[in-house]
């Protein structure tokens, strides 16, 4: 026999068809047989029930409100969940402004948060359709710390609100009060992004240097009497010489290093201008940035003694900054 | 499942990925079934389900699938062998040459309505040199192997597969009883030696001659325990009922002298129609159909059998087994020493019985074909490759 060619296969036992009619089977085999029928036909329902629920759920991923026979009910509710700021629910009506018989399946919940985070007040914002016809949504606002003055959209010049991360935005909901007690931010340049403006450089600390921010928020927990006169507080120096000058209302010009810890500063600046305004001696400008790295020095420019300098406050019998641990080292005599 | 002239045995087992355990237990006494053929499909089916239920509510699991004992008269067995050339240059032989011999030795075509159940292969042999496992990489210029082809007739094939489907179950594979049986019953040191192993049961006698550690002759008498008492109930008059009962009380393969005079009785209470009888009749009928029984498996044999090539003996196993004597008289007509084969320790004591054998080898089969699948898992093969492994190189 030639060994390329295949020899014929004998006929096996398997060739045998092991089929058999229902009637050829014994009760307890035809039970068999319908259960086995049931469990294929149950494992099938199953599997079908598993394949359109699957499928339900991508669609109405993909496109939301198109499940076939789910009734769509417009939004009855939209609530503004745990609000740590201003802002309040007819706000988030009107930055919504959702079309009127809206659906929660028809709603773009990506395109709905970048309207809410468009306003620089809003720092995080999420969104969460509540079945039936609520939507809820968590807002997280920004604190402002000063204002600067803005001109945007061919608008006239107005105050914008800075926040502590350097955001600028339009505050919308703050009392005046508020408002007109932050100071002014002045040597900072503007850049228009978008609609709005770049978040401002020199705000926010960068690596071991603190930025404007933490000063004023230092001074206003610690030092709030001195923080309520400041008036501007400029960052024109603040990159080329690393100090930020302050003009308070009335009284020297103040320049903070940032070499230093602002606690500190402030401390000094307190006593200073308790020690002038017992002396009655005026100056125009103290600069405490030159006391750094175990330099005690102080600069202190004489000028003429104002009003509010020379009548102490009623508090200066007990200095309103307290975290001073310590006696005020040696101050320098040149003035 | 063993579907015999006697009874019908099933045994669940189950692998739990580490271990083979027997888990359940069905047997019913058979009908519709003579010499292992289904002869009344509706009682045979009938019967089997009701084992195979009891063994399912005994194990508490449903049962997957089937692995059938083949017996029968209609069994047949022969021998062909072929041989190549082989063919690479370095003489050294190669899957190729391997599988061309093989398939040339399974070539030999059978009668019409006639259908394999095994082949089992004998050890290659390289220029004439006995190669007990695989011949490749070996170098030789002649590859030759031979194989013992068994073949059924078609119709009683099916007829068994059917008495299974209609339990609504799979018939995952047919194993020759006496390959099942006599795997249980001799071990690799014996079927190395030469042994044969022969399982007497109620209609039929199997029995299976090992060389060189694997299966060389298989056959199948149409006479079993059955004829034994069909001898008595003729002999002594009797109905098939009270022969079996004097046959299991006082049955012998070998007459005794002592029992020259002694009488029994039929049922022994004293009850209208009993009666005695001389214990010698009774051994004599025995004995003299256990002789011609044996004679008729030596002769089918041939050559095959010589008490050289038979050194550990003949094992008997099978309900008819446990008649006293027989291994006495299978001694004298091999003429080599014979004992009634033993379950290996790991089988519970309420299976060790010799009728249990056949049964308990087609699970051991069943459990080790899956254990080999999921310890190798290899899935090429199948399990009539897997067969041939496991009996003609165990």
């Amino acid at each position: 026999m030639n060994r390329d060619t295949p020899p014929p296969a004998s006929r096996s036992w398997r060739d045998i068809p092991q089929q058999v009619k229902p009637r050829a089977m014994s009760s307890g085999g035809r039970r068999r047989l319908l259960i086995a029928t049931l469990g294929w036909l149950g494992g099938l329902t199953a599997a079908a029930a598993l394949g359109a629920g699957v499928w339900l759920v991508s669609e109405s991923w993909r496109n939301p409100g198109s499940i076939p026979g789910a009734k769509p009910v417009p939004i009855r509710d939209i609530a503004l969940v745990d609000p740590n700021g201003v802002l309040d629910r007819d706000w988030l009506v009107r930055t919504l402004a959702l079309p009127p018989g809206a659906t929660l399946g028809g709603l773009d919940l990506p395109g709905l948060r970048a309207r809410i985070m468009a306003s620089g007040q809003v720092a995080e914002a999420a969104l969460f359709r509540i079945y039936p016809a609520a939507l809820s949504v968590h807002v997280t606002e920004r604190a402002p710390v000063a204002r600067v003055m803005g001109q945007a959209d061919g608008r006239s010049p107005h105050p914008f609100l800075v926040a502590r991360d350097g955001t600028v935005y339009d505050g919308v909901g703050y009392p005046p009060a508020v408002v007109s007690s932050l100071p002014w931010l002045a040597g900072v340049k503007l850049e228009r992004r978008g609609p709005g403006f770049a978040p401002l450089a020199g705000m926010a600390a960068r690596g071991a240097r603190p930025g404007a921010a933490d000063l004023l928020a230092q001074a206003k927990l610690e030092a709030e009497h001195l923080y309520r006169t400041w008036k501007v507080v400029s960052l024109a120096r603040l990159d080329s010489d690393g100090v930020i000058v302050v003009r308070p209302a009335a009284g020297p010009t103040v320049t903070f290093g940032t070499q230093e810890d602002f606690s500190r500063q402030l401390a000094k600046l307190d006593w200073l201008l308790d020690t002038l305004r017992a002396r009655g001696t005026g100056a125009s400008a103290i600069d405490l940035s030159l006391a750094y790295g175990g330099s005690h020095q102080v600069t202190v420019t004489p000028g003429p003694a104002d009003q509010a300098q020379a009548a102490p406050p009623a508090s200066a019998a007990v200095p309103a900054f307290q975290l001073l641990s310590h006696p005020i080292p040696s101050v320098p005599r040149e003035f | 499942m063993e579907i015999g002239t006697a009874k019908i045995t099933v045994l669940v087992g189950e692998y739990t990925g580490r271990e083979l355990a027997i888990i359940g237990c069905g047997e019913c006494q058979s009908r519709g079934v003579i010499k292992g053929s289904v002869v009344d499909y509706k009682a045979a089916s009938e019967c089997t389900h009701a084992a195979l239920e009891q063994a399912e509510r005994d194990a508490g699991e449903r049962v997957d699938c089937v692995f059938l004992a083949q017996t029968g008269g209609h069994l047949e067995g022969f021998y062909n062998q072929a041989a190549v050339n082989v063919k690479s240059a370095d003489n050294m032989i190669d899957r190729d040459d391997i599988r061309t011999v093989c398939d040339l030795a399974k070539s030999k075509e059978l009668p019409s309505g006639r259908m394999v159940v095994h082949h089992i292969r004998r050890p290659y042999r390289v220029d004439g040199r006995l190669v007990p496992t695989s011949p490749e990489n070996l170098v030789g210029q002649r590859l030759e192997v031979g194989y013992w082809t068994v073949h059924g007739q078609e119709q009683r094939l099916a007829d068994n597969i059917h008495v299974i489907r209609g339990f609504n179950l799979e018939v995952r594979e047919l194993v020759l009883s006496s390959l099942a049986a006599g795997h249980m019953v001799t071990t690799p040191e014996e079927r190395q030696h030469g042994v044969l192993a022969i399982d007497i049961g109620g209609g039929t006698t199997d029995y299976v001659l090992y060389r060189d550690g694997v299966a060389h002759t298989t056959g199948v008498l149409p006479v079993g325990g059955a004829h034994f008492t069909n001898d008595l109930s003729i002999g002594l008059r009797l109905t098939e009922g009270q022969a079996e009962k004097l046959k299991l009380r006082f049955g012998r393969a070998m007459v005794q002298a002592k029992d020259k005079g002694e009488k029994v009785w039929l049922d022994g209470n004293f009850a209208i129609g009993d009666r005695q009888f001389p214990r010698q009749a009774i051994e004599q009928i025995l004995a003299a159909r256990a002789w011609e029984l044996l004679e008729v498996v030596r002769k089918k044999l041939g050559p095959s059998f010589s008490p050289e090539a038979c050194a550990a003996g003949v094992v008997l196993t099978g309900g008819t087994a446990k008649l006293p004597g027989l291994t006495e008289c299978a001694g004298k007509v091999f003429g080599v020493p014979a004992h009634v084969g033993e379950a290996p320790s790991w089988v519970a004591e309420n299976l060790r019985e010799p009728g249990y054998q056949t049964a308990l080898g087609l699970l051991y089969y069943g459990l080790s074909s899956q254990a080999e699948k999921a310890a190798s898992a290899r899935s090429r093969g199948g399990f009539l490759s897997g067969f041939t492994r496991l009996f003609a190189h165990a």
